[in-house]
Protein backbone atom coordinates (compact mmCIF):
# COMPACT_ATOMS: atom_id res chain seq x y z
CA UNK A 1 0.00 0.00 0.00
CA UNK A 2 2.74 2.41 0.99
CA UNK A 3 4.53 1.60 -2.22
CA UNK A 4 1.41 2.37 -4.18
CA UNK A 5 1.10 5.82 -2.63
CA UNK A 6 4.77 6.38 -3.27
CA UNK A 7 4.32 5.47 -6.95
CA UNK A 8 1.35 7.79 -7.15
CA UNK A 9 3.33 10.71 -5.79
CA UNK A 10 6.16 10.07 -8.22
CA UNK A 11 3.69 9.98 -11.08
CA UNK A 12 2.06 13.21 -9.93
CA UNK A 13 5.39 14.98 -9.69
CA UNK A 14 6.12 13.80 -13.23
CA UNK A 15 2.82 15.14 -14.50
CA UNK A 16 3.36 18.50 -12.83
CA UNK A 17 6.90 18.69 -14.24
CA UNK A 18 5.79 17.87 -17.80
CA UNK A 19 2.89 20.28 -17.70
CA UNK A 20 5.14 23.07 -16.41
CA UNK A 21 7.68 22.45 -19.17
CA UNK A 22 4.94 22.68 -21.78
CA UNK A 23 3.44 25.72 -20.11
CA UNK A 24 6.70 27.64 -19.76
CA UNK A 25 6.86 29.04 -23.34
CA UNK A 26 3.29 30.27 -22.95
CA UNK A 27 4.11 31.83 -19.57
CA UNK A 28 7.17 33.49 -21.05
CA UNK A 29 5.19 35.02 -23.92
CA UNK A 30 2.41 36.28 -21.66
CA UNK A 31 4.83 37.94 -19.26
CA UNK A 32 6.95 39.30 -22.11
CA UNK A 33 3.91 41.07 -23.48
CA UNK A 34 3.66 43.06 -20.24
CA UNK A 35 7.36 43.71 -19.70
CA UNK A 36 8.82 47.18 -20.29
CA UNK A 37 11.67 47.55 -22.73
CA UNK A 38 14.35 47.25 -20.03
CA UNK A 39 13.23 43.76 -19.04
CA UNK A 40 12.93 42.14 -22.50
CA UNK A 41 16.38 40.59 -22.45
CA UNK A 42 18.71 39.60 -19.69
CA UNK A 43 21.22 42.19 -18.65
CA UNK A 44 24.49 41.00 -17.13
CA UNK A 45 23.21 37.41 -17.00
CA UNK A 46 20.11 38.37 -15.00
CA UNK A 47 16.87 37.11 -16.48
CA UNK A 48 13.61 38.78 -15.58
CA UNK A 49 11.38 35.86 -14.67
CA UNK A 50 8.45 38.07 -13.74
CA UNK A 51 7.72 41.59 -15.00
CA UNK A 52 8.83 43.99 -12.26
CA UNK A 53 7.12 47.02 -13.73
CA UNK A 54 4.24 45.61 -15.79
CA UNK A 55 3.12 47.90 -18.59
CA UNK A 56 0.63 48.04 -21.43
CA UNK A 57 2.88 49.99 -23.79
CA UNK A 58 3.63 46.86 -25.81
CA UNK A 59 -0.03 46.59 -26.71
CA UNK A 60 -0.64 50.28 -27.28
CA UNK A 61 2.52 50.61 -29.39
CA UNK A 62 1.02 48.13 -31.86
CA UNK A 63 -1.78 50.54 -32.59
CA UNK A 64 0.13 53.81 -32.73
CA UNK A 65 1.94 55.20 -35.69
CA UNK A 66 3.94 57.44 -33.37
CA UNK A 67 7.68 56.91 -33.68
CA UNK A 68 9.19 56.12 -30.32
CA UNK A 69 11.75 53.71 -28.93
CA UNK A 70 9.27 50.89 -28.79
CA UNK A 71 7.16 51.74 -31.76
CA UNK A 72 8.95 52.96 -34.83
CA UNK A 73 6.51 51.12 -37.06
CA UNK A 74 5.61 52.18 -40.53
CA UNK A 75 2.17 50.64 -40.19
CA UNK A 76 0.08 49.65 -37.20
CA UNK A 77 -1.29 46.20 -36.42
CA UNK A 78 -4.87 47.29 -37.09
CA UNK A 79 -4.93 46.41 -40.78
CA UNK A 80 -3.34 42.94 -40.38
CA UNK A 81 -5.76 42.06 -37.57
CA UNK A 82 -8.76 43.18 -39.61
CA UNK A 83 -7.37 41.34 -42.64
CA UNK A 84 -6.93 38.13 -40.68
CA UNK A 85 -10.51 38.29 -39.45
CA UNK A 86 -12.01 39.06 -42.88
CA UNK A 87 -10.01 36.46 -44.76
CA UNK A 88 -10.40 33.67 -42.19
CA UNK A 89 -14.14 34.18 -41.75
CA UNK A 90 -14.90 34.49 -45.46
CA UNK A 91 -12.85 31.47 -46.44
CA UNK A 92 -14.40 29.42 -43.63
CA UNK A 93 -17.91 30.25 -44.86
CA UNK A 94 -16.88 29.46 -48.42
CA UNK A 95 -15.26 26.13 -47.61
CA UNK A 96 -18.13 25.13 -45.32
CA UNK A 97 -20.71 25.65 -48.06
CA UNK A 98 -18.71 23.61 -50.58
CA UNK A 99 -17.70 21.04 -47.99
CA UNK A 100 -21.12 20.48 -46.43
CA UNK A 101 -22.83 19.99 -49.79
CA UNK A 102 -20.14 17.65 -51.04
CA UNK A 103 -20.00 15.69 -47.79
CA UNK A 104 -23.75 15.08 -47.88
CA UNK A 105 -23.58 13.91 -51.48
CA UNK A 106 -20.74 11.56 -50.66
CA UNK A 107 -22.26 10.31 -47.41
CA UNK A 108 -25.75 9.61 -48.73
CA UNK A 109 -25.48 8.92 -52.44
CA UNK A 110 -21.99 7.43 -52.56
CA UNK A 111 -21.05 9.67 -55.48
CA UNK A 112 -17.47 10.76 -56.20
CA UNK A 113 -16.01 8.10 -53.90
CA UNK A 114 -12.48 9.17 -54.78
CA UNK A 115 -12.85 12.86 -54.03
CA UNK A 116 -12.12 12.54 -50.28
CA UNK A 117 -8.88 10.75 -50.98
CA UNK A 118 -7.85 13.22 -53.66
CA UNK A 119 -8.47 15.97 -51.13
CA UNK A 120 -6.38 14.09 -48.58
CA UNK A 121 -3.64 13.83 -51.19
CA UNK A 122 -3.83 17.60 -51.66
CA UNK A 123 -3.30 18.07 -47.95
CA UNK A 124 -0.14 15.97 -48.06
CA UNK A 125 1.72 18.09 -50.61
CA UNK A 126 3.78 20.89 -49.10
CA UNK A 127 2.15 24.15 -50.16
CA UNK A 128 5.59 25.48 -51.04
CA UNK A 129 5.82 22.85 -53.80
CA UNK A 130 2.87 24.22 -55.77
CA UNK A 131 2.99 27.85 -54.74
CA UNK A 132 5.08 29.05 -57.71
CA UNK A 133 2.62 27.89 -60.40
CA UNK A 134 -0.22 29.25 -58.26
CA UNK A 135 1.65 32.54 -58.04
CA UNK A 136 2.00 32.59 -61.85
CA UNK A 137 -1.75 32.13 -62.23
CA UNK A 138 -2.59 34.63 -59.48
CA UNK A 139 -0.27 37.25 -60.98
CA UNK A 140 -1.82 36.66 -64.40
CA UNK A 141 -5.42 37.13 -63.22
CA UNK A 142 -4.50 39.94 -60.81
CA UNK A 143 -5.29 38.08 -57.56
CA UNK A 144 -2.00 38.83 -55.81
CA UNK A 145 -2.41 40.89 -52.63
CA UNK A 146 -6.20 40.78 -52.76
CA UNK A 147 -8.72 39.40 -50.27
CA UNK A 148 -10.40 37.06 -52.74
CA UNK A 149 -7.05 35.69 -53.90
CA UNK A 150 -6.30 34.58 -50.37
CA UNK A 151 -9.86 33.47 -49.57
CA UNK A 152 -10.02 31.09 -52.54
CA UNK A 153 -6.75 29.41 -51.60
CA UNK A 154 -7.65 29.16 -47.91
CA UNK A 155 -10.98 27.63 -48.84
CA UNK A 156 -9.22 25.12 -51.06
CA UNK A 157 -6.65 24.22 -48.44
CA UNK A 158 -9.26 23.56 -45.73
CA UNK A 159 -11.72 21.85 -48.10
CA UNK A 160 -10.28 18.39 -47.27
CA UNK A 161 -11.11 18.92 -43.60
CA UNK A 162 -14.56 20.35 -44.31
CA UNK A 163 -15.54 17.44 -46.58
CA UNK A 164 -14.10 14.59 -44.53
CA UNK A 165 -15.25 15.90 -41.17
CA UNK A 166 -18.76 16.75 -42.33
CA UNK A 167 -18.97 13.31 -43.91
CA UNK A 168 -18.30 11.68 -40.53
CA UNK A 169 -21.04 13.83 -38.98
CA UNK A 170 -23.56 13.00 -41.74
CA UNK A 171 -22.65 9.33 -41.49
CA UNK A 172 -23.76 9.43 -37.86
CA UNK A 173 -27.29 10.57 -38.77
CA UNK A 174 -29.41 7.51 -39.65
CA UNK A 175 -30.44 7.38 -43.33
CA UNK A 176 -33.96 6.38 -42.29
CA UNK A 177 -34.56 10.06 -41.50
CA UNK A 178 -34.07 11.36 -45.02
CA UNK A 179 -35.81 8.30 -46.45
CA UNK A 180 -38.86 9.02 -44.28
CA UNK A 181 -38.84 12.65 -45.36
CA UNK A 182 -38.72 11.65 -49.03
CA UNK A 183 -41.60 9.20 -48.54
CA UNK A 184 -43.48 12.11 -46.97
CA UNK A 185 -43.09 13.94 -50.26
CA UNK A 186 -40.06 16.10 -49.60
CA UNK A 187 -37.53 16.51 -52.39
CA UNK A 188 -33.93 15.42 -51.85
CA UNK A 189 -33.00 19.04 -51.26
CA UNK A 190 -35.96 19.51 -48.92
CA UNK A 191 -35.00 16.48 -46.85
CA UNK A 192 -31.45 17.80 -46.62
CA UNK A 193 -32.29 21.36 -45.60
CA UNK A 194 -35.36 20.69 -43.42
CA UNK A 195 -34.26 17.57 -41.54
CA UNK A 196 -30.59 16.77 -41.87
CA UNK A 197 -28.98 20.21 -41.65
CA UNK A 198 -30.67 21.09 -38.33
CA UNK A 199 -29.50 17.76 -36.90
CA UNK A 200 -25.95 18.37 -38.11
CA UNK A 201 -25.75 21.80 -36.51
CA UNK A 202 -23.25 20.71 -33.88
CA UNK A 203 -21.06 19.09 -36.51
CA UNK A 204 -21.26 22.13 -38.77
CA UNK A 205 -20.24 24.56 -36.06
CA UNK A 206 -17.33 22.43 -34.84
CA UNK A 207 -16.11 21.86 -38.39
CA UNK A 208 -16.39 25.59 -39.13
CA UNK A 209 -14.44 26.52 -36.01
CA UNK A 210 -11.85 23.93 -36.95
CA UNK A 211 -11.47 25.35 -40.47
CA UNK A 212 -11.31 28.85 -39.02
CA UNK A 213 -8.41 27.86 -36.77
CA UNK A 214 -6.52 26.43 -39.75
CA UNK A 215 -7.14 29.48 -41.93
CA UNK A 216 -6.22 31.83 -39.12
CA UNK A 217 -2.98 29.90 -38.56
CA UNK A 218 -1.75 30.02 -42.15
CA UNK A 219 1.56 31.69 -42.74
CA UNK A 220 3.14 30.61 -46.01
CA UNK A 221 0.20 31.46 -48.32
CA UNK A 222 -0.20 34.92 -46.87
CA UNK A 223 3.56 35.43 -46.87
CA UNK A 224 3.86 34.69 -50.59
CA UNK A 225 0.57 36.01 -51.94
CA UNK A 226 0.14 39.26 -50.05
CA UNK A 227 2.22 42.36 -49.86
CA UNK A 228 1.22 45.62 -48.19
CA UNK A 229 -2.54 45.62 -48.23
CA UNK A 230 -3.66 42.15 -47.28
CA UNK A 231 -0.91 40.73 -45.12
CA UNK A 232 -2.28 38.86 -42.11
CA UNK A 233 -1.18 38.77 -38.47
CA UNK A 234 1.53 36.08 -38.84
CA UNK A 235 3.11 37.91 -41.77
CA UNK A 236 3.04 41.19 -39.87
CA UNK A 237 4.54 39.42 -36.85
CA UNK A 238 7.37 38.15 -39.05
CA UNK A 239 8.08 41.56 -40.56
CA UNK A 240 7.72 43.58 -37.36
CA UNK A 241 11.16 45.02 -36.80
CA UNK A 242 12.68 48.23 -35.72
CA UNK A 243 15.82 50.11 -36.57
CA UNK A 244 16.10 51.42 -33.02
CA UNK A 245 16.06 48.37 -30.80
CA UNK A 246 16.26 45.64 -33.40
CA UNK A 247 14.16 42.93 -31.86
CA UNK A 248 10.77 44.11 -30.67
CA UNK A 249 10.18 41.25 -28.24
CA UNK A 250 7.58 43.11 -26.21
CA UNK A 251 5.24 44.30 -28.98
CA UNK A 252 5.76 41.03 -30.84
CA UNK A 253 4.76 39.04 -27.77
CA UNK A 254 1.73 41.31 -27.34
CA UNK A 255 0.75 40.67 -30.97
CA UNK A 256 1.39 36.95 -30.48
CA UNK A 257 -1.05 36.95 -27.56
CA UNK A 258 -3.69 38.70 -29.64
CA UNK A 259 -3.08 36.21 -32.46
CA UNK A 260 -3.51 33.08 -30.34
CA UNK A 261 -6.60 34.11 -28.40
CA UNK A 262 -9.21 33.18 -31.07
CA UNK A 263 -7.74 29.79 -32.02
CA UNK A 264 -7.16 28.77 -28.40
CA UNK A 265 -10.70 29.69 -27.35
CA UNK A 266 -12.22 27.98 -30.38
CA UNK A 267 -9.92 25.01 -30.00
CA UNK A 268 -10.97 24.49 -26.40
CA UNK A 269 -14.62 24.86 -27.42
CA UNK A 270 -14.31 22.02 -29.92
CA UNK A 271 -11.88 19.98 -27.82
CA UNK A 272 -14.08 16.94 -28.26
CA UNK A 273 -13.66 17.03 -32.03
CA UNK A 274 -10.02 18.08 -32.28
CA UNK A 275 -8.76 14.54 -32.65
CA UNK A 276 -11.41 13.68 -35.19
CA UNK A 277 -10.57 16.83 -37.14
CA UNK A 278 -6.84 16.45 -37.19
CA UNK A 279 -7.01 12.79 -38.15
CA UNK A 280 -9.52 13.56 -40.96
CA UNK A 281 -12.16 11.55 -39.15
CA UNK A 282 -10.07 8.41 -38.91
CA UNK A 283 -10.04 8.49 -35.09
CA UNK A 284 -13.56 9.32 -34.00
CA UNK A 285 -13.49 9.60 -30.23
CA UNK B 1 -49.89 -8.45 -58.77
CA UNK B 2 -46.70 -8.81 -60.75
CA UNK B 3 -47.30 -5.55 -62.60
CA UNK B 4 -47.64 -3.79 -59.28
CA UNK B 5 -44.25 -5.02 -58.12
CA UNK B 6 -42.71 -3.99 -61.42
CA UNK B 7 -44.22 -0.56 -61.03
CA UNK B 8 -42.78 -0.23 -57.56
CA UNK B 9 -39.38 -1.29 -58.85
CA UNK B 10 -39.38 1.35 -61.56
CA UNK B 11 -40.42 3.98 -59.03
CA UNK B 12 -37.53 2.93 -56.75
CA UNK B 13 -35.14 2.91 -59.67
CA UNK B 14 -36.09 6.40 -60.76
CA UNK B 15 -35.84 7.59 -57.15
CA UNK B 16 -32.35 6.12 -56.92
CA UNK B 17 -31.42 7.70 -60.24
CA UNK B 18 -32.81 10.99 -59.01
CA UNK B 19 -30.80 10.60 -55.82
CA UNK B 20 -27.57 9.98 -57.67
CA UNK B 21 -28.23 12.99 -59.87
CA UNK B 22 -28.84 15.07 -56.76
CA UNK B 23 -25.73 13.74 -55.06
CA UNK B 24 -23.61 14.50 -58.11
CA UNK B 25 -24.91 18.06 -58.14
CA UNK B 26 -24.06 18.43 -54.45
CA UNK B 27 -20.47 17.35 -55.01
CA UNK B 28 -20.06 19.44 -58.14
CA UNK B 29 -19.13 22.83 -56.59
CA UNK B 30 -16.35 21.28 -54.52
CA UNK B 31 -15.07 19.39 -57.55
CA UNK B 32 -15.10 22.49 -59.74
CA UNK B 33 -13.19 24.38 -57.08
CA UNK B 34 -10.68 21.57 -56.70
CA UNK B 35 -9.99 21.07 -60.38
CA UNK B 36 -10.09 24.67 -61.64
CA UNK B 37 -7.79 26.06 -59.00
CA UNK B 38 -5.39 23.13 -59.14
CA UNK B 39 -5.46 22.07 -62.80
CA UNK B 40 -3.95 25.25 -64.20
CA UNK B 41 -1.07 25.54 -61.74
CA UNK B 42 -0.23 21.86 -62.13
CA UNK B 43 -0.15 22.06 -65.93
CA UNK B 44 1.51 25.45 -66.25
CA UNK B 45 3.97 24.28 -63.61
CA UNK B 46 5.17 21.47 -65.89
CA UNK B 47 5.49 23.92 -68.78
CA UNK B 48 7.47 26.49 -66.81
CA UNK B 49 9.67 23.84 -65.25
CA UNK B 50 10.92 22.91 -68.73
CA UNK B 51 12.27 26.40 -69.37
CA UNK B 52 14.68 28.92 -67.88
CA UNK B 53 11.94 31.52 -67.50
CA UNK B 54 11.80 33.66 -64.37
CA UNK B 55 10.19 37.04 -63.71
CA UNK B 56 13.61 38.58 -63.17
CA UNK B 57 15.57 37.34 -66.18
CA UNK B 58 12.87 37.14 -68.82
CA UNK B 59 12.85 40.84 -69.62
CA UNK B 60 9.16 41.28 -68.88
CA UNK B 61 8.00 38.34 -70.95
CA UNK B 62 4.82 36.76 -69.60
CA UNK B 63 4.76 33.15 -68.45
CA UNK B 64 3.15 31.86 -71.67
CA UNK B 65 6.16 33.07 -73.65
CA UNK B 66 8.40 30.91 -71.49
CA UNK B 67 9.05 28.58 -74.45
CA UNK B 68 11.54 31.17 -75.68
CA UNK B 69 13.75 30.03 -72.82
CA UNK B 70 13.19 26.32 -73.48
CA UNK B 71 15.68 24.13 -71.68
CA UNK B 72 14.07 20.71 -71.71
CA UNK B 73 14.76 18.58 -68.67
CA UNK B 74 17.87 20.43 -67.61
CA UNK B 75 16.22 21.90 -64.49
CA UNK B 76 15.28 18.43 -63.32
CA UNK B 77 18.68 17.02 -64.12
CA UNK B 78 20.48 19.88 -62.36
CA UNK B 79 18.19 19.59 -59.35
CA UNK B 80 18.79 15.92 -58.67
CA UNK B 81 22.51 16.60 -58.72
CA UNK B 82 22.24 19.88 -56.79
CA UNK B 83 23.90 19.58 -53.42
CA UNK B 84 21.81 22.27 -51.73
CA UNK B 85 18.53 20.69 -52.85
CA UNK B 86 19.60 17.21 -51.82
CA UNK B 87 20.79 18.54 -48.47
CA UNK B 88 17.39 20.19 -47.93
CA UNK B 89 15.72 16.84 -48.62
CA UNK B 90 18.13 15.05 -46.32
CA UNK B 91 17.67 17.62 -43.54
CA UNK B 92 13.90 17.36 -43.79
CA UNK B 93 14.24 13.60 -43.48
CA UNK B 94 16.45 13.96 -40.38
CA UNK B 95 14.03 16.38 -38.72
CA UNK B 96 10.99 14.19 -39.46
CA UNK B 97 12.80 11.07 -38.32
CA UNK B 98 13.73 12.76 -35.03
CA UNK B 99 10.62 14.72 -34.29
CA UNK B 100 7.94 12.11 -35.03
CA UNK B 101 9.31 9.33 -32.76
CA UNK B 102 10.02 11.79 -29.92
CA UNK B 103 6.50 13.20 -30.13
CA UNK B 104 5.01 9.73 -30.39
CA UNK B 105 6.73 8.20 -27.38
CA UNK B 106 6.47 11.33 -25.26
CA UNK B 107 2.79 11.64 -26.17
CA UNK B 108 2.20 7.99 -25.37
CA UNK B 109 3.99 8.33 -22.05
CA UNK B 110 1.94 11.36 -21.02
CA UNK B 111 -1.25 9.64 -22.21
CA UNK B 112 -0.50 6.71 -19.87
CA UNK B 113 0.06 9.14 -16.99
CA UNK B 114 -3.32 10.71 -17.74
CA UNK B 115 -5.17 7.40 -17.47
CA UNK B 116 -5.06 7.73 -13.68
CA UNK B 117 -7.15 10.10 -11.65
CA UNK B 118 -5.35 12.92 -9.88
CA UNK B 119 -6.08 16.41 -8.57
CA UNK B 120 -6.32 19.22 -11.16
CA UNK B 121 -6.33 16.69 -14.00
CA UNK B 122 -8.73 18.75 -16.11
CA UNK B 123 -6.66 21.92 -15.74
CA UNK B 124 -3.45 20.08 -16.63
CA UNK B 125 -5.13 18.45 -19.61
CA UNK B 126 -6.25 21.85 -20.91
CA UNK B 127 -2.84 23.45 -20.41
CA UNK B 128 -1.17 20.53 -22.14
CA UNK B 129 -3.24 20.74 -25.32
CA UNK B 130 -2.94 24.52 -25.77
CA UNK B 131 0.37 24.45 -27.71
CA UNK B 132 -1.24 22.59 -30.63
CA UNK B 133 -3.80 25.37 -31.06
CA UNK B 134 -1.21 28.12 -31.19
CA UNK B 135 -0.54 29.65 -34.60
CA UNK B 136 2.65 27.86 -35.78
CA UNK B 137 4.30 31.12 -36.80
CA UNK B 138 3.68 32.44 -33.29
CA UNK B 139 5.17 29.24 -31.89
CA UNK B 140 8.23 29.93 -34.02
CA UNK B 141 8.50 33.44 -32.63
CA UNK B 142 8.13 32.18 -29.05
CA UNK B 143 11.01 29.75 -29.49
CA UNK B 144 13.04 32.36 -31.33
CA UNK B 145 12.69 34.46 -28.20
CA UNK B 146 13.47 31.59 -25.82
CA UNK B 147 16.61 30.54 -27.68
CA UNK B 148 18.28 33.95 -27.88
CA UNK B 149 21.66 34.14 -26.20
CA UNK B 150 20.05 36.49 -23.69
CA UNK B 151 16.89 34.37 -23.60
CA UNK B 152 15.13 32.15 -21.11
CA UNK B 153 16.67 28.81 -22.12
CA UNK B 154 20.14 30.07 -21.34
CA UNK B 155 18.70 31.61 -18.18
CA UNK B 156 17.44 28.22 -17.03
CA UNK B 157 20.72 26.55 -17.98
CA UNK B 158 22.66 29.08 -15.94
CA UNK B 159 20.54 28.27 -12.91
CA UNK B 160 21.44 24.59 -13.21
CA UNK B 161 25.10 25.19 -13.95
CA UNK B 162 25.25 28.18 -11.58
CA UNK B 163 27.31 30.19 -14.03
CA UNK B 164 26.20 32.54 -16.79
CA UNK B 165 25.43 30.57 -19.96
CA UNK B 166 25.46 32.45 -23.24
CA UNK B 167 25.04 29.87 -25.96
CA UNK B 168 24.25 31.37 -29.35
CA UNK B 169 21.72 28.69 -30.29
CA UNK B 170 20.31 29.97 -33.54
CA UNK B 171 23.62 30.85 -35.13
CA UNK B 172 25.06 27.38 -34.74
CA UNK B 173 24.43 24.69 -37.39
CA UNK B 174 23.49 21.84 -35.07
CA UNK B 175 22.14 23.81 -32.09
CA UNK B 176 19.76 25.68 -34.40
CA UNK B 177 18.28 22.37 -35.59
CA UNK B 178 17.95 21.25 -31.97
CA UNK B 179 16.09 24.48 -31.17
CA UNK B 180 13.75 23.88 -34.12
CA UNK B 181 13.16 20.30 -32.99
CA UNK B 182 12.30 21.60 -29.51
CA UNK B 183 9.75 24.02 -31.01
CA UNK B 184 8.13 21.25 -33.06
CA UNK B 185 8.07 18.79 -30.16
CA UNK B 186 6.51 21.44 -27.93
CA UNK B 187 3.81 22.23 -30.44
CA UNK B 188 2.90 18.75 -31.66
CA UNK B 189 3.42 16.35 -28.75
CA UNK B 190 0.03 17.56 -27.44
CA UNK B 191 -1.62 16.30 -30.63
CA UNK B 192 0.00 12.88 -30.25
CA UNK B 193 -1.03 12.87 -26.60
CA UNK B 194 -4.63 13.70 -27.48
CA UNK B 195 -4.92 11.08 -30.24
CA UNK B 196 -3.26 8.36 -28.17
CA UNK B 197 -5.21 9.19 -25.02
CA UNK B 198 -8.51 8.96 -26.85
CA UNK B 199 -7.34 5.63 -28.25
CA UNK B 200 -6.37 4.34 -24.81
CA UNK B 201 -9.65 5.49 -23.26
CA UNK B 202 -11.66 3.54 -25.79
CA UNK B 203 -9.91 0.26 -24.96
CA UNK B 204 -12.33 -2.34 -23.59
CA UNK B 205 -11.97 -2.12 -19.84
CA UNK B 206 -13.17 -5.64 -19.11
CA UNK B 207 -10.33 -7.12 -21.13
CA UNK B 208 -7.80 -5.04 -19.23
CA UNK B 209 -9.39 -6.00 -15.89
CA UNK B 210 -9.43 -9.64 -16.89
CA UNK B 211 -5.73 -9.41 -17.61
CA UNK B 212 -5.12 -8.05 -14.11
CA UNK B 213 -7.13 -10.90 -12.58
CA UNK B 214 -5.18 -13.38 -14.66
CA UNK B 215 -2.02 -11.97 -13.13
CA UNK B 216 -0.54 -10.30 -16.20
CA UNK B 217 2.28 -7.89 -15.53
CA UNK B 218 1.99 -4.32 -16.79
CA UNK B 219 4.35 -5.07 -19.65
CA UNK B 220 2.40 -8.20 -20.64
CA UNK B 221 -0.81 -6.23 -20.53
CA UNK B 222 0.71 -3.61 -22.80
CA UNK B 223 2.19 -6.07 -25.27
CA UNK B 224 -0.66 -8.54 -25.49
CA UNK B 225 -3.75 -6.34 -25.15
CA UNK B 226 -2.98 -2.64 -25.53
CA UNK B 227 -0.57 -2.92 -28.45
CA UNK B 228 -2.69 -5.01 -30.84
CA UNK B 229 -5.84 -3.00 -30.08
CA UNK B 230 -4.07 0.33 -30.40
CA UNK B 231 -2.21 -0.49 -33.60
CA UNK B 232 -4.63 1.32 -35.95
CA UNK B 233 -4.51 4.45 -33.77
CA UNK B 234 -0.72 4.29 -33.66
CA UNK B 235 -0.57 4.02 -37.46
CA UNK B 236 -2.91 6.97 -37.97
CA UNK B 237 -1.08 9.15 -35.43
CA UNK B 238 2.31 8.43 -37.01
CA UNK B 239 1.09 8.99 -40.58
CA UNK B 240 -0.69 12.25 -39.78
CA UNK B 241 2.25 13.64 -37.87
CA UNK B 242 4.74 12.39 -40.45
CA UNK B 243 2.92 14.09 -43.30
CA UNK B 244 2.65 17.38 -41.46
CA UNK B 245 6.25 17.28 -40.26
CA UNK B 246 7.55 17.01 -43.84
CA UNK B 247 5.94 20.37 -44.61
CA UNK B 248 7.59 22.20 -41.69
CA UNK B 249 8.12 25.85 -42.58
CA UNK B 250 6.63 28.45 -40.22
CA UNK B 251 8.75 27.89 -37.08
CA UNK B 252 11.95 27.57 -39.12
CA UNK B 253 11.26 30.75 -41.05
CA UNK B 254 10.56 32.68 -37.86
CA UNK B 255 13.51 31.22 -35.93
CA UNK B 256 16.37 31.03 -38.43
CA UNK B 257 14.99 31.66 -41.95
CA UNK B 258 16.94 28.55 -42.90
CA UNK B 259 20.22 29.87 -41.56
CA UNK B 260 22.94 30.07 -40.49
CA UNK B 261 23.83 29.74 -44.18
CA UNK B 262 21.54 26.93 -45.24
CA UNK B 263 22.07 24.82 -42.10
CA UNK B 264 18.36 24.62 -41.18
CA UNK B 265 16.91 24.73 -44.68
CA UNK B 266 14.20 22.09 -45.17
CA UNK B 267 12.28 21.38 -48.37
CA UNK B 268 9.67 24.08 -47.79
CA UNK B 269 12.24 26.68 -46.77
CA UNK B 270 14.35 25.83 -49.83
CA UNK B 271 11.34 26.19 -52.13
CA UNK B 272 10.27 29.45 -50.56
CA UNK B 273 13.72 31.02 -50.54
CA UNK B 274 14.56 30.12 -54.13
CA UNK B 275 11.05 30.89 -55.34
CA UNK B 276 10.33 34.14 -53.58
CA UNK B 277 13.59 35.59 -52.35
CA UNK B 278 15.68 34.65 -55.38
CA UNK B 279 12.74 34.43 -57.82
CA UNK B 280 14.06 31.33 -59.63
CA UNK B 281 10.59 30.31 -60.70
CA UNK B 282 11.28 27.68 -63.33
CA UNK B 283 13.85 26.07 -61.06
CA UNK B 284 11.35 25.94 -58.20
CA UNK B 285 8.54 24.73 -60.47
CA UNK B 286 10.77 21.76 -61.30
CA UNK B 287 11.78 21.26 -57.67
CA UNK B 288 8.10 21.42 -56.71
CA UNK B 289 7.38 18.63 -59.19
CA UNK B 290 10.14 16.40 -57.90
CA UNK B 291 8.76 16.80 -54.36
CA UNK B 292 5.21 16.38 -55.65
CA UNK B 293 6.19 13.00 -57.12
CA UNK B 294 8.13 11.95 -54.02
CA UNK B 295 5.24 12.87 -51.72
CA UNK B 296 2.76 11.12 -54.02
CA UNK B 297 4.68 7.89 -53.71
CA UNK B 298 4.65 8.18 -49.93
CA UNK B 299 1.06 9.42 -49.91
CA UNK B 300 -0.20 6.53 -52.03
CA UNK B 301 1.14 4.22 -49.38
CA UNK B 302 -0.27 6.28 -46.50
CA UNK B 303 -3.67 6.70 -48.17
CA UNK B 304 -3.97 2.96 -48.57
CA UNK B 305 -3.59 2.58 -44.82
CA UNK B 306 -6.08 5.37 -44.04
CA UNK B 307 -8.57 3.97 -46.56
CA UNK B 308 -8.43 0.62 -44.79
CA UNK B 309 -9.04 2.34 -41.47
CA UNK B 310 -12.02 4.20 -42.94
CA UNK B 311 -13.45 0.94 -44.22
CA UNK B 312 -13.01 -0.68 -40.82
CA UNK B 313 -14.87 2.24 -39.26
CA UNK B 314 -17.70 2.16 -41.81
Amino acid sequence: MEQKIYAKIVKYVLVVFIVSVFFFPIYWTITMAFKPHMEWTSSAGKIHWIPKKPTLTNFTSLFQRKVSVVSPLSSTAVRPIVNSIIVSVASTVFTMILGTLAAYGISRYKVAPNLPFMLLGLRMIPLAAIIVPIMVLWAYVGFVDTAHGLIILYALSTLPFAVLLMKTFFDEIPTELDEAAIVDGYSNWGAFTKFILPLAKGGISSTALFCFILNWSDFILALTLTDRKWSTIPVYLDKLQSGYVGKLYGPKAALALIAVIPPVIFGLLIQKYLVRGLTFGAVKK
Amino acid sequence: MSTKIEQKNTVDKSAIKEGIKFGTLMVLPAQIMFFTVLAFPLLSGIYISLTEWSPLTSGGLKWYSAYKFWSGLSNYWNLITDKEFLMALFRTFIIVATVVPIEFFLGLFIAFLFLDKFPLKKVFHTVLIIPMMIVPAVGGFVFYMLFQSSGAVNGILSIFTSQPVEIVWLQHDVLAIIAIICADVWQWTPLMFLILLSGLMSLPEDQLNAAVILGFSNWQRFRMIVLPLMKPVFVIALIIRGIEAVKIFDPIWLMTSGGPGTATETISVYLYRHGFVMLEWSWIAAAGYIIFILINIIAAFALKLIKEKHREAA
